[in-house]
């Protein structure tokens, strides 16, 4: 089913944009696990010959924003206490081992929700602006002056030596 | 200083500028420091970040994520699923246009001799459709049945080309071993005389304009996509 092979090709990209939108891999790996599960469950929503990345990028921020503020507001510069608590999540060990966050994990997770989405789509997943805009629902405008804002935040946390 | 607000050097940095501006930037670039090392700046930012989050996409994915798609593909087949984007083109003066696909693609799918198959995956190009999509070059082609138009790179990855025959113009794009078409119009050369569509037809270059990537591949990239068996 080109549905299902299309997204389990997908997966490492969610992944990745899950890592940069979450302050925690534990996190990360939970809204990964949401967004796929919403994206199975109303997949007749999809439009076949339109992008299936950019529909799940979509998904994946609209479950960040609407279920992650709580547990964004707890989770600061350490990994929260849950990252063990995962019930019948085999990965545990590992990302345990993981869950110690660079210099970059710091830096992004101080942004604002809004700049954070946006660097993570342009400058992580390597959207064009325009496609990042249509995954924000936000005009091309909006979506440059929080870059401009994100980034000059980041490069002033990671120092010239970004 | 320099004048170049920083939303140009980030559009700069993200490969966002028109290639005017691009050229002017770099050339300012070259006697202006400042502005050099804000340009580097940004560059550098988004080479780090993509490099840190790079790591997580090489990853092996978690089995029990993994399962989750490949157990609801056993469980729950999808269905109904519409093959064609139909509807694009589905208004203006198009009702001679549908009436000549609907013949056409009802007798060439009648058979395998044809060069569309119509199956749960949509509709594949078979027979000479499918050798001219898989070895011809726009760049280099003769007098085949059907002529390339463009190839290039879509969005999200993987390759489509454009192309034109007596019958049938389209786009179609690769999906593992084969090309699935993406959209189709009558051909530019048809018996009954329609001459309404053709590669350069409105339609298909707006499905291209919608689709594409990058640039189109030039004769090299053309080349060695064909090599690398349009992967």
């Amino acid at each position: 089913m080109p549905f299902e092979s299309d997204l389990l090709t997908l997966l490492p990209r969610l992944r990745r944009f899950a890592a940069s939108l979450s302050h925690s891999r534990s996190d990360a790996d939970d809204l990964c696990q949401a967004a796929v599960e919403r994206a199975l469950r109303s997949r007749d929503q999809w439009q076949p010959g339109t992008r299936l990345d950019s529909w799940m990028y979509r998904i994946m921020r609209n479950l960040w924003i609407d279920e992650g503020r709580s547990r964004q507001r707890a989770a600061r510069t350490f990994a929260p206490a849950e990252a063990g608590e995962q019930v019948g999540y085999d990965g545990d060990r590992q990302i345990e081992a993981a869950v110690t966050l660079s210099d970059v994990d710091r830096a992004m997770a101080s942004l604002p929700d809004e700049q954070r989405e946006a660097i993570a789509l342009v400058l992580v997943e390597g959207m064009s602006y325009k496609d990042a805009a249509a995954v924000l629902d936000i005009p091309m405008g909006t979506l440059t002056s929080r870059l401009v804002r994100g980034r000059g935040a980041l490069i002033d946390m990671l120092g010239e030596a970004a | 200083m320099s004048e170049i607000d920083d939303a140009t050097v980030m559009a700069w940095a993200d490969g966002e500028l028109d290639e005017v501006t691009r050229r002017r930037i770099e050339r300012a670039a070259t006697s202006d420091p400042v502005l050099s090392g804000r340009m580097e700046a940004q560059r550098q930012l988004r080479e780090r970040l993509s490099t840190h989050y790079a790591r997580v996409a090489e990853e092996t994915v978690p089995d029990s994520l993994r399962a989750l798609v490949e157990g609801d593909h056993v469980v729950a087949p999808m269905k109904g699923r519409e093959p064609l984007r139909w509807r694009g083109w589905a208004t203006g003066g198009a009702i001679a246009a549908s009436l000549l696909i609907g013949l056409t693609v009802g007798r060439v799918t009648g058979g395998d001799a044809g060069p569309i198959s119509a199956g749960d995956r949509g509709m594949i190009a078979q027979g000479p459709l499918a050798a001219a999509l898989d070895t011809q070059l726009a760049s280099a082609q003769g007098d085949t049945p059907y002529r390339i138009g463009l190839s290039f790179r879509r969005k999200g990855g993987g390759w489509c080309r454009s192309f034109d025959g007596a019958a049938l113009a389209g786009v179609a794009c690769r999906e593992g071993e084969r090309w699935q078409l993406q959209q189709v119009v009558p051909g530019s050369g048809d018996a009954a005389g329609y001459r309404q569509a053709s590669s350069g037809d409105a339609r298909i270059m707006a499905t291209v304009d919608a689709m594409i990537a990058d640039q189109p591949a030039d004769a090299t990239q053309e080349r060695a996509a064909r090599m690398a068996g349009w992967r």
